[in-house]
């Protein structure tokens, strides 16, 4: 079997409680199709790159799942773009199984690792990989916190 | 006096990178310029087989309001 993934877009407004009978609502109609869920987060609320609906903001969900039936798939595409909840979606096809996502664990990573920042355009920099850069990067910024914070604790021992 | 010339280089090859996900507008947004056009792969140096990927994924960003169509290159 194979595995997809749909992404949609919900109504930034909604409440949790919305939220939450609205991916009811999409997981029954999936079910329908046999197919396995093994996903289905909110993704992230972001500004949406042109307006839909008249909607600036949208909250992107996330759907992974293993295919069922995949005759009727079709009507789940269909009732997806009819539900008025859902400002837009894309099913798209996955190459390799999805990792089961666990929050807790994503929380700790962050909190571990700053995420190294790499906004340098392609071209710049021959010589070094831009993984390197983006770990200096990281370091140098580390550093200045350091120093910003050794700034201000001097300042208090002048007072 | 001649010009450096800045040698061109796959970024993907480069780091290592086999696959390209639509959601990761970062990653995409090397590739399109100010106005939201895809980059030809005669400016940014990628080969051929991961610059499909590329166009692929930014069609997909763009259809899910992740990338702009069309962008002012004002803001």
């Amino acid at each position: 079997m194979r595995f997809y993934e749909t992404l949609y877009i919900v109504n930034p407004n909604f409440e949790s409680d919305k939220l939450m009978g609205c991916q009811k609502e999409i997981e029954t109609e999936l079910g329908k199709t046999k197919s396995k869920i093994i996903n289905h987060r909110i993704w992230s609320k972001k500004r949406l790159a042109y307006p839909i609906d008249k909607q600036k903001y949208g909250t992107y969900i996330l759907l992974q799942f293993e295919g069922g039936d995949l005759g009727k798939m079709v009507d789940f595409d269909t009732w997806m773009k009819l539900n008025n909840q859902v400002l837009r979606h894309m099913t798209t096809a996955l190459n390799s199984e999805p990792e089961v996502y666990v929050e807790e664990e994503q929380k700790e990573k962050v909190k571990s690792v700053s995420e190294p920042s790499d906004d340098l355009p392609a071209g710049e920099n021959d010589s070094e990989s831009s993984k390197e850069e983006g770990l200096k990067e990281a370091e140098d910024e580390i550093t200045e916190e350091i120093e910003q914070e050794d700034k201000v604790l001097e300042e208090k021992e002048e007072k | 006096m001649a010009l450096q010339h800045r040698r061109k280089y796959c970024y993907f090859k480069e780091n290592g990178i086999t696959e390209i996900d639509y959601k990761d507008v970062k990653l995409l947004r090397r590739f399109i310029n100010d106005q939201g056009k895809i980059m030809p792969r005669r400016v940014t140096g990628t080969s051929a087989k991961m610059h499909r990927k590329v166009v692929r994924a930014i069609r997909r960003a763009r259809s899910i309001a992740l990338i702009p169509y069309i962008d002012s290159g004002m803001e």
